[in-house]
């Protein structure tokens, strides 16, 4: 039997088991904990850091957060769905190989395009000015990717995947009865798309949209290399640049607040997504024909295409060659004091791989409960457990420095402080990963192994985790993914001599010494690419 | 599977009551009053071994080959470096100083290295040789020790620039006739603080903001790092670059057209800003026998010549040649600053940044 | 010993609500086969669920082989009650090969008997041959029967099944539930089954026990629960019954279709309900008419036809398909059953 299209009905259940929740409620208190500490820091911060920052800081920074969010957000939204509009319901041609190339920008962490793009943008200097300037004898202004424009172009160009990714799901999951009863009551296909279609996709589009305003809440590199004030780079400074963490604690705090409102949105919209889910009656709608539209529409979809895959993959393969070439660069790609380039690979791997493989495991019990036992209280500890999306890396870092290295000791200063700080952040997407997977498991599975002898840990050993080990690991390579690229957290709390990947992306690239960087950049995005691979071979719209 | 599960619970489970436990803390604070524990040096030199940790805010680039000397010399010690800016490496060794995990600590300007001894971070220790350096470059209780000076230069492009043309003071650097052709370090920056450091000590706050309000409003363009700084000067993407002395010199080597000046140099001008590289052995630190043989090598003669050779900085030990071309700094006046007192208030100088809003 | 008693079983699922289960007892022979049989929503799932092991009860207690296997103070998980379970969906392990599943149930025997047993289960179900294809690639009545020699093959004292051929195409079912009976006979399990198809119901069981809104209205022999319906629900639930009201008289029982000579022990003037099956009722047009036919329903051997009395009430009556009468047409109808009518007051039986 194939597992089942059709969500299993919820069914009441022998008495929750203690063990699990006692194990599920383990794993929030774990997530709770440095979110609470760094409110309490946050209030106890003193009432002089306060009236500074609120004097000061904190309206300029929510200005700047804000408009770069929504920015961000709304540029997202509109080239996500342009882009999986024409790639899913159109015959532009080319289209199958398109709908892979618009997903692979979710590899490159958006700091290390933004470190091609400033290269290649930079008034005067960049490559483009100097192009222009020798083609017409003189320089040509243009506009600068520093600043608000640049850092909303940047992490527009690399976050839209989200919402092409959500859309082109909802897209391919429209019935062909919907636009063509919309037609039947005389709507031509353009008022069907405005009135039918997007309104249809409204969930899949918001829930996407809201996930990259998230996620530019937490975005640090980008900003602090373009130059952008935002809450979480000056987090950053606050945390490495005074000898003074109550600032830094008094911003995280309004930070945490911003983004858990927008989480407890997503968090609504999350199962409303549900009703574009296909049942047997599905049939595709036919696309659309592009006619005279087609060459346009082609040159579009390749431009995004270009700016935000091939250029960055092109610039990177170059100076990576270039590195390769130039012996003295290469000695300096080689060593940081005792370590060589073997070592922040491995450091990469396998503290991401570790953060995997524990966040997956935390999920289980979280996941297993509100699958199993829906009710009120399952179902917020489940939730509680996706906090993490509101707590960008750079406030999880300053909640386990303080944290740990008050409490743990032993602990602090050791590559799992790092890895620690990976499982919180990203246990998110392990426990939707695992809820999703559970909830496509009937109960009666479980029910049926009950009955024929096996005790309900044997249960979950012998039939559940075999059954949805596939779904798990769809959750494990999204942490791996995620954690790979993860940049603030793990400069903030690296212990010395571990360095990963991004570390030394950005140590390179902020001294200016791009080069030199590429190579490590180059294989942040492949070693990113293989798992996103695996990811988006089990969606539905790349089978 | 079920069994690691379990386990992870429990080891999730005694953090949490271990959190849970133990309530309040301590917090750091600046009044502490210094405390230096007295280590003699170590004999056999040789016999050094282990890893050795240590926090640098140098540029990488800049101290990989003296370390790669020091591994040659020691080939048992293994080192692990944390790069990153003086003051996110400061603000770790703040933090843990009751557990502490950095053995040496490098910075490139002597305020940061300054503050974090009155804050009593430091062991006491004076390498083999440090009686040859001048004596302004050793921190009370020989606590750190001065490595290498730089001086904050003017670089400009030649080829859009003239030498004649080019600005003599920093203060030229507001004039609106260079408007949007200026590059900088942004706020972030050691070398950039110590600066503001300095003048705050040399002109008062009120001159110091001023002269920032300037810069911001002439569009100074500011970088990250240095490097940064003059490579799109020696690109020509900027007529005009406030740097450290030396970055002139590697943008030359590369062999751009870039010219320095040396500025504030004449009658009533501040003078020419200068600062040192220092390091420190931490207090509580795991491998004292290698860091002492660390800080000793940092300013033996082997050691200052690799940082004056290789980048083309201002040795302290008397009798190291500087590298070829390098302007000696005897010739030119030097802005008379008060390091304990520009260290003591040195959040005072991020909150003047932070206040003018620099990048 | 009886192989199931269930005393006085109560189970809520909300503390306020109406109980899915209310206060059931009942027992079970061995060898017997039970069907729960009742519309959906009934409680019969959820008394099943009981039985297994995969709910709790708040009130009563359940006895297995003369065992308390649950009681609100005491509850033995499903695991240890040596209960076999036909799912509704089959729910067999996609993981597994149709062998796999099979021994699935056998752990802790030794090797070469588990396998000794699965072979013969499998041959049993007649799927000697499909031990290494997967579930995926079964056919619906061949993923039933390995369902069905999964359960059974730890020879459980007790089998239970949930709407087990519900997923499967009416003509499939006629089949494979005969089989399965047969399979259950020959092997004198104990069953208790799960179905909301009166017809399955009576054809499966030993005995029936009829549920509505989670109390148990009859338990009894086929025969029993069809003529002689303890309640109105039975009668309406399992015979298509149409209710002729009634006044009790000295003589018999006074009605729109005449007096019915049947003495029933309440005081003269009661009102009453007489349960009337198709068959029970016949009409002509050699009387003046008191009905007028409404429709007429072509069921393969007859006609059934729908009359509306003059009161308005609606009644059924069977007829050969040899002769038609015309929707319209206006007839005199009358009882003819040939046997005593079951009486209800107040939707309960009353006895003679």
């Amino acid at each position: 039997m194939q597992i089942q299209d059709t969500l299993p009905q919820l069914r009441r259940y022998y008495h929750i088991s203690p063990r699990l929740l006692f194990a599920a409620g383990l794993v929030a208190l774990f997530v709770a904990i440095p979110l609470a500490y760094i409110f309490f820091r946050a209030i106890t911060g003193g009432e002089e850091v306060w009236i500074r920052l609120l004097q000061t800081r904190i309206w300029k920074l929510l200005g700047n957060t804000l408009l770069l969010a929504a920015t961000v957000t709304g540029g997202a939204a509109l080239i996500g769905v342009t882009m999986s509009f024409f790639t899913e319901r159109t015959d532009l041609p080319g289209r199958r190989v398109f709908r892979w190339l618009l997903a692979m920008p979710l590899a490159i962490p958006p700091y290390i395009g933004g470190i091609v793009h400033l290269t290649l943008l930079r008034p005067r200097g960049g490559f483009i000015p100097q192009l222009l300037a020798s083609w017409f004898g003189q320089p040509i202004p243009t506009p600068s990717p520093l600043g608000f424009g640049g850092a909303a172009f940047i992490l527009t160009l690399f976050m839209f995947p989200y919402v092409y990714l959500l859309s082109g799901a909802a897209f391919r999951s429209l019935n062909a009865s919907l636009e063509e009863a919309s037609r039947t009551f005389g709507r031509s296909n353009w008022q069907t798309l405005w009135e039918v279609t997007l309104p249809a996709l409204r969930p899949g589009i918001t829930a996407g949209a809201l996930l990259v305003a998230l996620d530019v809440l937490a975005e640090y590199g980008t900003v602090a290399l373009l130059r952008y004030e935002t809450f979480s780079s000056a987090i950053f400074v606050q945390l490495s640049g005074r000898y003074d963490r109550s600032a830094a604690a008094v911003l995280s705090g309004v930070l945490i607040v911003i983004a858990v409102i927008i989480l407890w949105g997503e968090l609504r919209l999350q199962g409303q997504a549900r009703f574009t889910q296909m049942d047997s009656q599905w049939r595709p709608a036919p696309p659309h024909q592009l006619k005279r539209w087609k060459i346009p529409a082609f040159l579009l979809v390749a431009f995004v295409v270009f700016a935000s895959l091939l250029v960055p993959v092109l610039v990177l393969g170059v100076w990576s060659v270039q590195a390769l070439l130039d012996s003295e660069t290469l000695a300096s790609i080689m060593r940081s004091g005792s370590q060589n380039f073997g070592n922040y690979v491995w450091n990469s791997l396998w503290a991401s791989g570790l953060a995997a493989v524990i966040a997956v495991l935390l999920s289980l019990p979280v996941a297993l409960l509100s699958v199993r036992y829906p009710n009120k209280l399952t179902q917020a500890i489940s939730r509680f457990c996706q906090i993490g999306y509101a707590i960008p890396g750079v406030v999880i870092a300053l909640s386990l420095v303080l944290m740990v290295n008050r409490y743990l000791p032993f602990l602090y200063a050791t590559p799992l402080v790092v890895v620690m700080a990976y499982v919180l952040r990203h246990m998110p997407q392990a426990v939707r990963a695992s809820e999703s997977a559970l909830n496509q498991l009937s109960p009666s599975m479980e029910e049926a192994s009950r009955t024929l002898g096996r005790t309900s840990l044997q249960t979950i050993v012998q039939v559940i985790l075999p059954l949805i080990v596939p779904g798990l690991l769809a959750g494990a390579g999204l942490v791996f993914l995620t954690s790979l690229k993860e940049l603030p957290a793990t400069l903030l709390l690296r212990p010395a001599g571990f360095d990963t990947l991004a570390v030394r992306v950005w140590i390179w690239a902020s001294e200016g010494f791009y080069v030199q960087a590429a190579p490590a950049a180059l294989l942040l995005v492949v070693a990113s690419a293989a798992p996103l691979y695996f990811l988006l071979r089990r969606e539905q719209i790349f089978r | 599977m079920q069994h690691f599960s379990r386990k992870l619970f429990g080891l999730l489970f005694v953090l949490t009551l271990l959190v849970s436990a133990c309530g309040g803390g301590t917090t750091v604070s600046g009044e502490n009053v210094p405390e230096t524990e007295s280590a003699q040096p170590v004999e056999n030199e040789a016999g050094v071994s282990g890893d050795l940790v240590i926090y640098s805010g140098r540029s990488e680039s800049l101290i990989q080959p003296v370390l790669d000397a020091f591994q040659a010399k020691h080939p048992t010690v293994k080192i692990l470096l944390k790069s990153g800016s003086n003051s996110e490496l400061a603000n770790a060794l703040i933090e843990e100083q009751a557990n502490p995990q950095a053995d040496v600590f490098v910075t490139t300007e002597i305020f940061t290295i300054q503050n974090l001894y009155q804050q009593g971070l430091f062991a006491s220790y004076r390498p083999a040789g440090a009686d040859s350096l001048p004596p302004e470059f050793i921190g009370p209780d020989d606590s750190w020790i001065g490595l290498t000076r730089r001086a904050r230069v003017i670089i400009y492009n030649t080829e859009l620039v003239s030498a004649e043309e080019a600005p003599t003071s920093i203060f030229d650097l507001t004039d609106p006739k260079w408007k949007g052709q200026i590059a900088a370090a942004g706020s972030t920056n050691g070398g950039m603080q110590a600066q503001v450091a300095a003048m705050r000590q040399l002109l008062g706050d009120v001159d110091t903001q001023e002269w920032l309000a300037g810069l911001m409003a002439n569009d100074v363009t500011f970088f990250g790092g240095h490097t940064d700084v003059r490579k799109a000067v020696g690109a020509g993407e900027f007529k005009i670059g406030l740097v450290n002395h030396y970055y002139y010199y590697l943008q030359q080597a590369e062999g751009s057209p870039v010219g320095i000046v040396f500025p504030d140099q004449g009658e009533g001008g501040i003078g020419l800003i200068s600062n040192a590289t220092s390091a420190a052995i931490v207090k509580g630190a795991k491998n004292v026998p290698a860091a002492q043989a660390f800080l000793d090598f940092l300013i033996s003669e082997e050691g200052q010549k690799l940082f004056a050779e290789l980048n083309y900085e201002y040795p302290l030990l008397p009798g190291v040649a500087l590298k070829e071309g390098v302007q000696p700094l005897d010739g030119f006046r030097l802005a008379d600053v008060n390091v304990a007192e520009a260290a003591l208030d040195f959040n005072g100088t991020l909150d003047l940044m932070e206040a003018i809003g620099l990048p | 010993m009886n192989a199931l008693e269930l005393r006085n079983v109560t189970k809520r699922f909300t503390s306020a609500g109406t109980p899915a289960v209310d206060d059931i007892s009942f027992t079970l022979a061995d060898g017997e086969i039970l069907a729960l049989v009742g519309p959906s929503g009934c409680g019969k799932t959820t008394t099943l669920r009981l039985i297994a092991g995969l709910e709790r009860p708040d009130h009563g207690s359940l006895h297995i082989k003369g065992r308390l296997v649950a009681s609100p103070e005491y509850f033995t998980p499903p695991e240890k009650r040596g209960v076999g379970m036909v799912f509704q969906d089959h729910a067999l392990f996609p993981h597994l090969t149709v062998f796999e599943n099979v021994k699935f149930g056998l752990k802790g025997q030794p090797a070469a008997i588990a396998r000794e047993t699965t072979h013969s289960m499998l041959k049993l179900v007649g799927l000697e041959k499909f031990g290494e294809r997967y579930p995926h690639q079964l056919s619906g009545g061949e993923r039933q029967r390995v369902a069905l020699a999964r359960a059974l093959a730890p020879r459980p004292v007790l089998v239970l099944m949930d709407e087990p051929f519900s997923s499967l195409d009416a003509d499939l079912r006629h089949e494979v539930r005969e089989q399965v009976r047969g399979i259950l006979k020959a092997m004198s399990a104990t069953a208790v089954f799960v179905t909301h198809d009166q017809e399955e119901a009576l054809f499966m069981g030993d005995r029936l026990a009829v549920f509505q809104s989670g109390r148990l209205e009859q338990v009894g022999v086929p025969e029993d629960i069809f003529h002689d319906s303890a309640t109105r629900f039975v009668a309406e639930f399992m015979g298509d019954s149409d209710f002729l009201p009634g006044v009790v008289k000295e003589n018999g029982i006074e009605t729109e279709l005449g007096l019915i000579p049947q003495k029933v022990n309440l005081p003269v003037d009661s009102t009453v309900e007489i349960a009337l099956r198709s068959d029970d009722v016949n009409f002509d047009q050699t009387q003046a008419p008191n009905a007028l036919v409404l429709a007429r329903f072509f069921r393969g051997a007859y006609y059934q036809y729908r009359l509306r009395l003059s009161s308005g009430k609606l009644i059924h009556a069977f007829k050969p398909h040899t002769k038609t009468i015309p929707p319209g047409t206006s007839v005199h109808a009358y009882l003819s059953a040939g046997h005593e009518l079951t009486i209800f007051q107040n939707g309960v039986a009353v006895g003679e």
